[in-house]
């Protein structure tokens, strides 16, 4: 009697388990860590919103998670000459609302992607290179550049193409408020909540095929503590970001799978280049003032560079969540230098470089970096400390919020000190043109190259590459220009970080270079 | 408005000044505090807790300051384990090889240091304001106690944030930001006793004498005023400790490399939930423990040194 009336409700049990399951592996529930500003795909270039909008919207191109270049709503493109390019567009495709997709859709995006008002960073820089969009016939359109540009096709990838009658005349509000927020991508927009949560439903009429997930809950849960508790508790399918200090125990749940793979997003330290007679914050082993700038002298960057045992921050900081850097990009990327390894660890040979450049009894010296922008950043930085002191260059360590930081870097009060670098499109052009190119704001180089390194050399290979349309040769050339660089530690690298992501098993999830999160990456079974 | 009785203004007047010559009211002193266990026991650890932080450089196994003497591989080591300079980190490691033990001794000096040199501070600059309204009145009165309102109707820890925000980091600017959010109690209470006080006899007194402001105020007047502000003191160097911690904890504080207990405290914060406990956890008790103690003290104090508890 007992056992017979336990087993019914041990099998009642299982049933409303195995149905919740059922019911459950329509919908999945995202928690990510940074929020999305805005639907509309051309208002704010930033990572959280491309993500969403790869949801409802495509782009003529797009990557795949080893961020390499893959067909889009163009199902080819190719050159007819340098600086003309054809794209054929895929047929039969039509927007969420029923509109059909053609190349005046094409010519329109174009045209609006560079022009949404009060845009805090905008598509411009896409756009920019073209200058003229010709539309050959409903599904071709040939889009010439102003000069020779081969990333013509990666920069487009980031433009989600709209729709002209839809969206003539759109503002950023109609996109937020759902009135105009319709796409050619795999779900249809229901519902923005600023700061909290989108709600997607599934497209059934998608040209790439049915998502398994009937309903997206796209859930923004900006403290990290809360996101991994959600995800433990069972009240989100996926979280991103997961911090370091958690991967270890989320792994070793048994109810849970960790994904991870090693992210575009450098970790370096830069130097002051700027000046010869003297830099901010190095001064002598007893504190007095320099004639010279000893950061110009390559002996001491290398020094510096192979004082610091990146394997102990990998694992000791990063917990594992990095891998140590030699160069811009992690291997199996278009224009990773194949052989350029990370310096190895060599203190004594560091004291030996320093004692070579004329300083015996070392330096003292300040690192700043930020405290709230890179995962570990102030953690990182007291490490880089210790090591540094460790060879005779007495370092004080200083974090700050990121904002005041990066204020101040931009404008050379630093002599060394701590940044990241996203190579959005995946090869060594994007970091070589801002990092390390010599700062020319007609040219757009060394937008982000706040130390001022500059080295004609490298100059030269770059613009020589940028100017190469074939893919081989122009990799031959960024790969010279960043052994270059490496050689001539223009920047010291320290590791590129792992993107990682945590979900409930049964979930298998392609973990994505580009640190993207997006539904479409995960699938049940697993 | 009836005057005080003849009898205890003059015992007043002649007891303070007379008392420390004599000794016997500091004999009673000393033991009206002893009547209390647990303010005596907490006496002893605060005193045992000053040592530690006065003797630090001596007692620890590492200077946790240089940078030199931190090695990343010992980061995160449990309480107990055997460390590559040679010696037993009894209370575990934070993430960057810093041994807990010496990194909490240090840090009390920090928080010692911050919390009774601000709230002295805070005393001297919050009497004096309070003394000279009390005693000038009219539109000095006005303006200084107005001033106080305007403090303390503001959160503190939010005008000690905008301090900081403004001057930047830096163990001064913390003192800074502390005795501008403490001072305004000493200025309040000092005015609410020396209002009474000003109209007693033997302040008319010295007036008939003819003494010089100044004297009057400071010698007369501050000396009566003196027991409640003593209990506030202690009170407000247990706030200023715990707000020093906290404006470190928020990363406003101390310099990383230098870290005080707030600061130790917010290195572990983010290894709470990975069973690390102890990075945070030990310098969190030692702050604990700190504030407890001085606010223990401070409350039998206020009982000694009120005279309407007195039996």
């Amino acid at each position: 009697m007992m056992t017979a009336g336990l087993r019914s409700l041990l099998l009642a049990a299982a049933c409303s388990c195995a149905m919740a399951g059922a019911a459950a592996a329509q919908n999945l529930t995202i928690a990510v860590g940074a929020p999305v500003t805005s639907i509309d795909p051309h208002y704010h270039n930033l990572s959280p919103n491309n993500a969403m909008a790869a949801h409802i919207f495509d782009g003529l191109a797009d990557t795949d998670s080893r961020a390499r270049l893959v067909p889009g709503l163009a199902e080819s493109w190719r050159t007819i000459d340098d600086t003309t390019w054809e794209f054929r567009l895929r047929r039969g495709v039509t927007f969420h609302n029923g509109s059909d997709f053609t190349a005046e859709d094409v010519a329109f995006t174009i045209s609006r992607a560079p022009n949404v008002p009060n845009s805090p960073s905008g598509f411009g820089i896409f756009t920019r290179p073209i200058a003229e969009v010709q539309v050959v016939d409903p599904h071709t359109v040939r889009i010439r550049t102003r000069a020779v540009y081969p990333l013509l096709a990666v920069d487009l990838s980031n433009v989600m193409i709209l729709d002209k009658e839809t969206h003539e005349n759109a503002t950023t509000e109609d996109f937020n408020s759902g009135k105009v927020a319709v796409g050619t991508g795999p779900y249809r927009f229901v519902r923005f909540a600023p700061g909290d949560r989108i709600e997607l439903e599934r497209n059934d009429t998608y040209w790439g095929g049915r998502q398994p997930w009937q309903r997206v809950n796209y859930r923004i849960i900006v403290n990290e503590a809360a996101r991994t508790a959600a995800l433990l508790a069972g009240d989100v399918d996926l979280i991103d970001q997961v911090p370091t200090a958690d991967i270890a125990r989320l792994k070793q749940d048994q109810r849970l799978n960790v994904s991870e793979v090693v992210g575009l997003r450098i970790i370096y330290l830069a130097l002051d280049h700027s000046r010869t007679d003297g830099s901010p914050f190095v001064s002598g082993p007893n504190g007095e003032a320099l004639d010279r700038n000893p950061l110009k002298d390559v002996r001491v960057r290398r020094a510096l560079s192979i004082a610091i045992d990146r394997n102990a921050i990998v694992s000791r900081v990063m917990e594992g969540a990095a891998i140590p850097a030699g160069q811009f990009l992690p291997e199996g990327t278009y224009s990773h230098v194949p052989g350029l390894n990370p310096p190895a660890f060599d203190p004594d040979g560091a004291r030996r470089l320093l004692a070579e450049a004329g300083y015996p009894n070392g330096l003292r010296l300040a690192i700043h970096g930020p405290n709230d922008r890179y995962v570990n950043d102030a953690r990182i930085i007291q490490a880089i400390g210790s090591f540094w002191t460790r060879i005779g260059v007495r370092t004080q360590v200083e974090a700050m919020p990121w904002t005041t930081f990066i204020a101040r870097a931009g404008r050379q009060e630093f002599s060394a000190f701590l940044v990241g670098w996203g190579s959005s499109t995946g090869e060594a052009s994007s970091p070589l043109r801002s990092l390390v190119a010599t700062f020319n704001r007609e040219k757009g180089f060394g937008a982000s190259n706040r130390g001022r390194y500059s080295n004609p050399e490298l100059d030269r290979l770059l613009e020589q590459a940028l100017a190469t349309v074939d893919d081989e040769k122009r990799e031959k050339l960024l790969q010279d220009a960043t052994r270059v660089a490496m050689e001539d530690v223009a920047i010291i690298p320290i590791h590129i970080q792992k993107n990682v992501w945590a979900m409930k098993r049964g979930l298998r999830h392609d973990a994505r270079a580009d640190e993207l999160t997006r539904a479409m990456d995960v699938r049940p079974g697993g | 408005m009836t005057p005080p009785p003849a009898e205890a203004a003059i015992a007043s007047a002649g007891l303070a000044p007379a008392a420390s010559r004599e000794e016997t009211p500091l004999r009673r002193f000393v033991a009206d505090f002893a009547e209390s266990k647990v303010a005596v026991g907490a006496f002893v650890v605060f005193v045992l807790i000053v040592l530690c932080a006065v003797f630090a450089p001596w007692i620890a196994p590492q200077d946790p300051y240089d940078l030199a003497q931190l090695d990343i591989l010992d980061g995160r080591m449990p309480p107990g384990t055997m460390g590559g300079a040679g010696f037993t980190y009894i209370l575990g490691t934070d993430d960057q090889g810093r041994d807990m033990f010496s990194g909490i001794l240090y840090g009390l000096r920090i928080s010692l240091m911050v919390g009774a040199g601000s709230a002295f501070i805070a005393f001297i600059v919050g009497t004096a304001l309070g003394l000279l309204a009390a005693y000038f009145g009219g539109r000095t009165d006005t303006l200084i106690m107005r001033l106080v309102d305007l403090q303390l109707s503001f959160p503190s820890i939010l005008v000690a944030l905008m301090i900081l925000a403004f001057l930047g980091k830096g163990i001064l600017n913390v003192v800074i930001a502390i005795v501008a959010v403490e001072w305004a109690y000493y200025a309040r209470t000092v005015r609410g006793t020396a209002l009474v006080e000003r109209r007693r006899e033997y302040i008319e007194a010295a007036e008939c004498l003819a003494l010089s402001k100044p004297r009057i105020v400071f010698r007369h007047l501050l000396p009566n005023c003196l027991p409640p502000l003593i209990v506030i003191l202690t009170m407000q160097v247990a706030r200023a400790i715990a707000l020093e911690a906290t404006l470190s904890f928020l990363g406003l504080g101390v310099p990383v490399t230098e870290p005080s207990l707030g600061l130790l405290i917010a290195n572990g914060y983010e290894y709470m939930l990975s069973g690390r406990y102890w990075i945070s956890f030990y310098p969190g008790i030692a702050l604990l423990v700190t504030i407890v103690v001085i606010n223990l003290v401070g409350d039998q104090l206020r009982d000694v040194l009120n005279p309407r508890l007195r039996k």
